[in-house]
């Protein structure tokens, strides 16, 4: 290779020599070798438009100096470049007298006052006054776009950040230019609103306040606000964000730019996903239900006394064994292993599990070898997605597949019953019915299809495997999984979707696993089991951590025949919820952004999560509570703060052995994979097996979507109206048989529930399967199992 | 502003009536001409401005389906370019141009005329709703200047005298089918060279004349 190739070209900016690779961008180039170039239009995680001009520098050529936009020319070599001289101040000075012409200037009122790099940068290259001294052009201010972003066109410079966004990252190009020429602006299309799912990162990048989001807007002032980076408790990619609050309240969430996970971009549902911390319905004191049903304020001291004398005196008579915890998957790190130890050393049961019956094995989530990276899409030679809709469950997730796919030329395999996010992308979609999963499995297995092969030549093969909804078992997956793995250099990413499930099952908050992924002597009970010896009195007891079988649970009535047949059932949470309700005792957590610990995400990466805002009322941590628990029960755990915690799980689960909260320094590095190289970490082989084809006419089909009826989705009501509603979903050949049409009713009878709800008829579902979107507003549970009887409801036509 | 949310919802509108069975077999045949089917927006939107008359938000939604973009993506190109009627027009409507070629050889005068004799100023319409009348950029016929068309047929070397009578014939003779040729003959002068081809279907409204276009009935249309 030649010094070219290996040490890139050599470009001098303003007099320094600097080499960088052929063909980057100067802009960049300039950028990280100090030299900082103002700029609107680029952004490094978009195309290059050249559409602002701020960015013009001086380059040398044959023909004398030329001025060239930055952030469009790529280097090369010998190129000599001045980004400060005369001419380049003038440019930049009459720029920005340009973009002002017609510019408000109502920093005051606006948003991004303060941060904002228009002013910024009139400020420091700007030529200090205008010539134009005529009336600003108008527009009606400001108009919304979608239900979260609003539009304020007077402000809007023109630069396409927003619609590059929209259309080259999540592929929703709702926002265009119309009306080029005097009156170019942003717009929506009449009565198609901006409804992306990634709408509000368009309000992070544009480089105005042109674009301002409604749970943020006139909220606070950006010096007000203090910050600290986090790792976002939505799903299990681990998104890096910055928390930012003012007088102890958190008011935005951003992302941050980080390239393992989430590279600057959040889902809406991340980005304003906070309000439910400042709700007024936070649990502020503990409270122990009285006779009668009515539930009073009690001490902490009062409370934990309580709780120690039902759960010693059940743990005396029946056994640990009588007892069981369930949750764990929404806390940190720390919270986890205390909450393991706390049920394995103090309670004495092995009935704990995180999961709410709608995850995988906790072998496969946690123990195969060759577990892919999130980073392993970007060199992917084909990408596999058999399990949910990436979209609606792990939204950042959705974008770097896109990416993949879109700029880095992978193949992708969509699995799924019915239309997912990722199909306009998709080499080759294949659609199936829940039930039957196992025969197309076999097919592709045994290399009958020729499209699958073909796409399949092209490896590395990374697949990303999960349940594609709740009437389809985790065996499934499992099978999946193991055919992967079949596969030559493949790799596998299990998906399951509780925030810290990773952390909380590395901690053994599982039937089968102890802290350190390592398989527990003897099995207890899973939460299914759990839920159903409550119901049958074999279990006594119950510790609720910050869950709600009640409504998480696929078969919801399980949950609900659980809790009301236990003796004393105990929850930590932040507000009353659907399985609070048949609580004695309720204990008030701090939640996210209250407490500090570390989290791992769905690779296996630990992160930290950092305290910005105090908590509500007397709300604690779940570990400190657990530990106040253990004395109270005679067992002294010894912790006094999650650091100590942090270290004795470091001691004690080798996989964890560098995951100090000193390694997890964000300025160097983005946290720590576990398990730590060499770690001695049993390896897991998923089983391949086979389960019966189900016969039934028609199937149920049950996943979730982005926004649904969760208590953080109700607390917080930018988003809980955004959730779509209860629908069944039915192709139109079945539709038409049962008489029934898009707006008709249907009735839906399961084996575990009913329901009636309006018909979508949905073109993209497999012949015979009816998909009802799960925990929506207004719709009870059907349970998993995928029979389902449907009848037209009312005046068939 | 109280710490109460802004709610704010808009709906999805219904969407707009699918195009008659005919305009969308034209469509299939037009798109079948490009590589990329996104390609084929322009020419489809002059389709969907024959189906009703004028380039209404189901038209745009209709196309949109058609390519495969979304609607905001056509009402991107279709609100930059003026020749595309959002508004509804007459019957008839007549574009004058103004440009420098046109200008030089006294199109102003040509469209004054045309404003005088029909009582229609600039963008507007009559209230009949039989003319409507513009002022136009280049048109593209510079070398048959001044130029007018009607219902973007174009009539090359126009005089304010025979633009005064191309409007009182479009008003008495109310011409099913707007052609060409035939205005060419009876209000032009000059012309540069053969525009078109003659075509029954540009009588509906404002239609183009541009065969490469493939929006002529039935002549031309090669798949
Ligand atoms: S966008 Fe920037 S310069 Fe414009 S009004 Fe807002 S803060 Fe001021
Ligand atoms: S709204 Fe903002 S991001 Fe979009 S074009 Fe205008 S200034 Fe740029
Ligand atoms: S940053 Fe280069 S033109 Fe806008």
């Amino acid at each position: 290779m030649t010094a070219r190739e290996t040490e890139g070209v050599l470009v001098t900016i303003d007099g320094k020599e600097v080499r960088a690779p052929e063909g980057e961008l100067l802009i960049k180039t300039a950028e990280d070798n100090g030299t900082y170039i103002p700029r609107f239009c680029w952004h490094p995680r978009l195309k290059e438009v050249g559409m602002c001009r701020m960015c013009l520098v001086d380059i040398e050529t044959p023909g004398g100096s030329m001025m060239v936009t930055a952030c469009t020319n790529p280097i090369s070599d010998g190129m000599v470049v001045d980004t400060k001289n005369d001419r380049v101040k003038k440019a930049q000075e009459a720029i920005l007298e340009y973009l002002l012409i017609n510019h408000p200037l109502d920093c005051p009122v606006c948003d991004r006052g303060g941060e904002c790099p228009l002013q910024d940068q009139t400020m420091s290259y700007g030529p200090g006054e205008t010539r134009f001294v005529e009336e600003k052009r108008h527009f009606e201010k400001p108009i919304p776009i979608s239900d979260l972003v609003l539009l304020d066109r007077e402000r809007c410079i023109l630069c396409a950040r927003c619609t590059r966004f929209a259309d080259e990252v999540p592929g929703d190009p709702l926002i265009e230019f119309k009306e080029r020429g005097y009156g170019t602006q942003i717009s929506i299309f009449p009565n198609q609103p901006f409804s992306s799912y990634f709408s509000g990162n368009t309000v992070q990048i544009c480089p105005v306040g042109a674009l301002t989001a409604t749970p943020y807007r006139f909220r606070a002032r950006p010096w007000d606000l203090k910050a600290v980076e986090s790792t976002c408790p939505h799903c299990t990619a681990g998104d890096r964000i910055s928390i930012e609050a003012s007088q102890n309240q958190v008011l935005r969430f951003l992302g941050v730019d980080v390239d393992a996970t989430n590279r600057g971009w959040l889902s809406d549902k991340c980005r304003f996903g906070f309000e439910y911390l400042n709700s007024e319905d936070r649990l502020t004191n503990p409270l122990a239900r009285q006779e009668g049903g009515t539930y009073e304020e009690v001490s902490w001291g009062e409370a934990t006394s309580i709780i120690a004398q039902r759960f010693g005196a059940i743990r005396e008579a029946h056994g640990g064994d009588a007892l069981a915890v369930l949750g764990g998957a929404h806390g940190t790190n720390e919270d986890a292993y205390a909450l393991s130890v706390f049920a394995r050393d103090v309670l004495g049961t092995k009935n704990i599990d995180c999961r709410m019956d709608d995850a995988l094995g906790t072998r496969l989530l946690t123990g195969i070898d060759r577990r892919a990276r999130i980073s392993d899409v970007d060199t992917a030679g084909t990408i596999i997605v058999w399990g949910p809709d990436l979209k609606e469950e792990h939204p950042t997730l959705y974008l770097r597949v896109r990416h993949a796919v879109q700029e880095l030329g992978a193949n992708l395999i969509v699995i799924h019953p019915r239309a997912t996010g990722l199909d306009d992308r998709a080499d080759l979609k294949i659609t199936y019915r829940p039930g039957s999963g196992s025969d197309l499995l076999t097919q592709l297995r045994g290399g009958d299809r020729d499209d699958v092969n073909a796409l399949l030549e092209a490896s590395p093969v990374v697949a990303f495997v999960g349940r594609t909804g709740y009437t389809e078992g985790p065996t499934m997956a499992e099978a999946v999984a193991s055919w992967i793995l079949e596969l030559e250099d493949s790799r596998v990413l299990p998906l399951a979707r509780r925030a810290n499930v990773f952390g909380a099952l590395d901690m053994g908050v599982a039937p089968d696993l102890e802290p350190g992924r390592i398989a527990a002597t003897e099995t207890g009970r899973d939460t299914r089991q759990i839920l159903g010896g409550l119901a049958s009195g074999d279990i006594r007891g119950l510790l609720l951590v910050g869950a709600d079988p009640v409504r998480d649970v696929p078969d919801g009535s399980l949950a609900t025949s659980g809790l009301s047949g236990a003796e004393f059932v105990v929850a930590i949470d932040m507000f009353h919820n659907d399985s609070t309700a048949h609580a004695d005792v309720i204990l008030p957590a701090l939640g996210f952004s209250e407490k500090e610990g570390t989290v791992t995400n769905i690779e296996g990466r630990v992160q930290k999560v950092n305290r910005i805002a105090p908590g509500s009322g007397q709300s604690r941590s779940d570990w400190s509570i657990i530990a106040d628990i253990a004395t109270a029960l005679g067992s002294d755990l010894g912790w006094t703060s999650e650091q100590e915690i942090n270290d004795a799980m470091m001691a004690r689960v080798p996989a964890y052995a560098e995951a100090s909260w000193d390694a997890l320094d964000w300025e160097e590095r983005d946290g720590v994979v576990v398990p730590a190289p060499g770690a001695d970490v049993p390896v897991y082989r998923p089983e391949m097996t086979t389960q019966p084809t189900v016969g039934a006419e028609l199937v149920l089909h049950s996943a979730r979507k982005l926004y649904d009826d969760g208590v953080m989705m109700r607390k917080g009501p930018s988003l809980h109206r955004l959730a779509p509603g209860g629908f069944a979903h039915l192709h139109p050949d079945d539709a038409r048989r049962l008489g029934a049409r898009t707006g008709s009713a249907v009735r839906l009878v399961t084996k575990r529930g009913e329901a009636e709800l309006p018909v979508q008829v949905d073109p993209s579902l497999h012949r015979g399967v009816v998909y009802v979107p799960f925990n929506q507003p207004g719709v009870g549970p059907l349970g998993d199992d995928p029979v389902v009887r449907v009848t037209a409801v009312g005046e068939p036509d | 502003m109280g710490s109460e949310p802004i709610t704010l919802t808009i709906r999805p509108a219904e969407s707009g009536k699918k195009w008659s069975d005919e305009s969308l077999e034209r469509a299939r045949r037009i798109m079948a001409r490009y590589p990329e089917k996104r390609s084929a927006v322009m020419p489809l939107l002059y389709l969907a401005m024959a189906e009703d008359g004028r380039l209404t938000n189901g038209g745009m939604e209709q196309v949109a389906e058609l390519v495969g973009i979304t609607p905001a993506q056509v009402l991107a190109v279709a609100s930059f370019y003026t020749m595309y009627k959002r508004e509804r027009t007459g019957k008839y409507l007549i574009s004058a141009c103004t440009s420098i070629s046109c200008m030089l050889t006294g199109g102003d005068d040509v469209f004054e005329a045309i404003e005088l004799e029909s009582g229609v100023p600039h963008g507007e319409t009559d209230e009949e709703g039989l003319i409507s009348v513009e002022h136009v950029e280049c048109i593209g016929a510079c070398g048959g200047a001044p130029a007018v068309q009607v219902n973007y047929e174009l009539i090359e070397g126009v005089t304010p005298v025979k633009a005064r009578e191309l409007v009182r014939w479009l008003q008495q003779e109310r011409p099913a089918t707007i052609n060409t040729d035939e205005m060419q003959r009876h209000f032009g002068g000059r012309r540069s060279f053969d525009w078109a081809v003659a075509e029954e279907a540009s009588a509906v409204g404002p239609y183009p004349a541009f065969q490469p276009f493939g929006t002529v009935g039935g002549v031309g249309e090669g798949e």
